[in-house]
């Protein structure tokens, strides 16, 4: 495919991703000024790919009676065990209820009330409050479904099945845009913006058991990465403690969601024990998401799991009416594979879940690319090294804003600059490699190698050994992966999609493991038995990883984080009010 | 829910199964034996066919009911392929695209025709001036807006219903749903606009009660009820 021969479009601002985060930066910049030219990328349905749609829980935004913004970053930032930004975390805290009034009063979302009228708010693992917004357990849904309604009343360019492919420069260095791919055709184009907003959301698909939609393959990271961007944290994964356990099936890692064991559900080992009791006794299965998760792996693989390889959740002692009322989504979602909340327990296992390190940004969503900016999952630092519960689309929805508002502004006196044809050819040429290759190996086989190898060597315990087996065999992958041949025509090719998703993949997944192995201590979701304290000596740090070369090699180092708000003492920083 | 309604066997049966799925290519191959284990969903069929047939097209996202991509025809009805165990019967399953929209490729559609139908009931809702009105728990117009609250636009209920695919300007279920919900709103400022759309598309006459809608949707939502409400309105002449 000739760079020559490709469509163009022309937009001011361009967002790749239509979840949570991409919809409110659409939605924000044209409210900053209609007459902006937004365009928005999504290789899935238009607001209906992405985990936004998903939430079940809630969104968190320090509304109630005895709480306050004070809390909430406390909270935020001792769940994320000291790692995070606190820029971001603060940003992030004191937007949260601002946005809910937007959400509720300009979008029209239908959040649960009480029958005095004010919001009702949902206790939520690893918080001193409640503080956790919802509709029932279908929070995402409600929310996605506003912010797609209200799209339709703005003229917007909207490339849906689209996908993006890189960030390409002119030969100074400027961005110029990005190159992308009708799915459905076959067909490459060029689209030019003035400002690029990447909000694809994490990578959690990297592993075998996950709870995430299948379009989280990385895409945003990987192409940032590639285009010369940090990343930070990248071995800040989380798994979330409660993902269903459904044998071979598709379902088997989506969530149950943590609403339930802020409602009181318990979970036991195959012997009937409570073991939460042994891992935190305080909180027990209200504790943190790493630490309730890292229980439950640690009770399977030492063999006091189900023969299924999970944990058993109980809830029935709140009642079937009560469940019902509350979680009829969970309950559904049990009954489809014939287990029954209101009737026993419901086997679990920990699922991949969500991505906490992602590309530094500044807390208006810029990088050090002019014209580039990321909000959302694909941001690293709001979370450190653990996200609570409910701050996932908080973060989607208070940085996207955040992020219309400031390309919407930089679209002012941002041009558009002509894109490098070598670079625009270079993309191509990677994207086609695979169609055009005539014999060679299954993009499916080298998925699910990737996959195995991260659930088994990089997952919720890590140690050198295994870390080094795991880079070795993502070596071999990435070898292999260079011979993929997926056949057929290029119109709605699903192997050759897939074989694009896993080159994104293997990025992430090497430098998961790059990042994973530099970190020799025990922090949130990074968990090494050979290191398994938190050593906050040598560890208040950030591992970060950068690529020269288009992303052939890693380049890591450590920087520390900047402690401006909150020390790990729980002592404010002097200076701070 | 159909997923319920239908026999299916304990964890851990394996079994293979022999499916039939409609190919666009008059070419493809359309019958696949698959080795399913329980407890598996229509999707996993779909997932290991295209592992035999790397081409075979079909879309999903979330795998839990809330993206609304994955609508598919089985054994004649619709529904989502993600929630809808395979059941225990012996014959062959046949899975087709939803019926009514253009197809794309294989049990890919096209839903245009379905959001164009959907935006010109102009379904954005738009804060009232004073944006003074809470909707507790308990009041009548949140009570109302519930009832047709959590669709996830998968179209099943477009497919399931005999005047989408050959009446023009019939809006169709998902979309009269949803303009019931927003009329519902006390706290919407163009109740009165929307429903003056919706009466004049001529969609509230046209409906005749089949109930295919409700009979379709995997959201268990009752888009007949809803038009029966919008139609209430309109015969009052206001919410």
């Amino acid at each position: 495919m000739d760079a020559s021969e490709c469509a163009r479009f022309e937009t001011d601002v361009a967002i790749i991703g239509t979840g949570g985060a991409g919809l409110m930066c659409a939605l924000h910049a044209k409210r900053r000024d209609p007459s902006i030219k937004v365009a928005i990328v999504s290789k899935g349905a238009v607001g209906r790919s992405g985990c936004t749609r998903m939430v079940q829980g809630g969104f968190n935004a320090a509304l109630g009676p005895d709480d306050s913004i004070d809390a909430h970053f406390r909270d935020t930032v001792e769940g994320g065990h000291y790692l995070n930004d606190q820029e971001l975390a603060w940003n992030l805290v004191c937007r949260a209820p601002e946005m809910i009034e937007e959400l509720e009063a300009s979008f029209g979302c239908l959040f649960d009330r009480e029958r005095d009228g004010r919001l009702r708010l949902k206790p939520f693992g690893g918080q001193t409050h409640d503080r956790t917004v919802h509709r029932g357990d279908q929070t995402g849904l409600e929310i996605m479904g506003r912010l797609r309604d209200q799209l339709l009343r703005w003229n917007v360019l909207e490339l849906e099945y689209w996908r993006a492919l890189d960030l390409v420069f002119d030969n100074h260095g400027e961005l110029s845009g990005l190159t992308i791919l009708d799915t459905v055709s076959g067909l490459p184009a060029l689209l030019l913006a003035r400002a690029v907003v990447v909000a694809t959301g994490g990578s959690a698909t990297v592993y075998r058991i996950s709870a995430t939609a299948r379009e989280k393959t990385g895409d945003g990271v990987a192409m940032c990465f590639r285009a010369g961007l940090e990343l930070r944290d990248m071995e800040m994964l989380q798994f979330h403690p409660t993902g269903l356990v459904a044998g071979r099936s598709v379902l088997t890692g989506s969530v149950l969601e943590e609403g339930l064991r802020g409602a009181g559900a318990q979970l036991f080992n195959a012997q009937g024990e409570r073991f939460m009791e042994r891992y935190d006794s305080l909180r027990l299965e209200r504790s943190t998401r790493d630490v309730v998760a890292r229980a439950s792996y640690t009770e399977i693989v030492e063999g006091r799991g189900t023969p299924a390889g999970g944990v058993l959740l109980d809830i029935s002692h709140i009642g079937a009416d009560e469940i019902a009322r509350r979680f009829g989504g969970m309950l559904e979602r049990t009954r489809l594979i014939g287990s029954d909340l209101t009737t026993g327990p419901v086997e679990v296992s920990p699922t991949a879940h969500f991505h906490m390190g992602g590309v530094v940004i500044d807390a208006d969503c810029s990088t050090t690319i002019a014209g580039l900016f990321v909000a959302g999952e694909d941001a690293g630092g709001a979370h450190g090294a653990n996200r609570l519960g409910g701050n996932g689309v908080a973060e989607s929805v208070v940085f996207g804003a955040r992020a219309g508002e400031t390309a919407g502004e930089a679209v002012s006196d941002r041009a558009h600059y002509q894109p490098s044809e070598e670079l625009v050819q270079d993309s191509l040429a990677r994207t086609y490699a695979a169609l055009h290759r005539e014999l060679g190996v299954a993009p499916s086989c080298l998925s699910d190698r990737l996959k195995d190898v991260m659930w088994e060597h990089c997952g919720l315990v890590r140690t050198r050994d295994g870390l080094v087996r795991a880079k070795e065999e993502l070596t071999s992958v990435a070898l292999e992966s260079s011979s993929i041949a997926v056949g057929g025509a290029k119109e709605m090719n699903p192997a050759w999609q897939e074989a694009l998703d896993l080159a994104n993949q293997l990025t992430v997944a090497r430098l998961v493991v790059e990042s994973a192995l530099l970190r020799e201590e025990s922090r949130g979701a990074h968990y090494r038995s050979d290191f398994p304290n938190r050593d906050d000596e040598s560890w208040l740090r950030s591992v970060i990883v950068q690529t020269a070369d288009l992303g052939e090699s890693i380049l890591t180092r450590t920087r520390p984080v900047a402690l401006t708000r909150l020390a790990p003492t729980g002592s404010r920083v002097a200076g701070y009010e | 829910m159909l997923s319920t309604s239908l026999p299916t066997r304990p964890a851990g049966t394996r079994r293979n199964l022999t499916v039939d799925i409609a190919r666009t290519d008059a070419g493809a191959r359309r019958a696949f034996q698959v080795e399913i284990v329980e407890p598996a969903v229509i999707l996993d069929v779909l997932l290991a066919a295209q592992r035999l047939e790397p081409s075979l097209a079909f879309r999903y996202s979330c795998r839990v009911a809330m993206c609304g991509t994955c609508a598919v025809r089985v054994d004649g009805r619709p529904t989502l392929a993600c929630q809808t165990r395979v059941p225990g019967t012996d014959g062959p399953l046949r899975l087709e695209p939803i019926a009514g929209l253009p197809i794309v490729k294989d049990l890919v559609v096209d839903m245009a025709p379905f959001w164009a139908a959907w935006r010109r009931t102009e379904p954005w809702f738009v804060a009232r001036a004073d944006k003074q009105v809470v909707l507790a728990e308990g009041d009548p117009s949140r009570v109302a807006i519930e009832r047709g609250l959590d669709c996830i636009a998968c179209a099943a209920c477009w497919a399931g219903c005999d005047l989408t695919g050959t009446e023009t300007g019939f809006l169709g279920p998902a979309a009269l749903n949803r303009a019931m919900v927003l009329t519902a709103d006390r706290r919407d400022g163009r109740r009165d606009e929307r429903l003056a759309v919706v009466s004049q598309s001529g969609s509230l006459e046209r409906c005749h009660y089949i109930h295919g809608c409700s009979a379709a949707c995997p959201k268990d939502l009752d888009p007949a009820r809803a038009i029966r409400q919008l139609r209430r309105w309109r015969l009052r002449g206001r919410v």
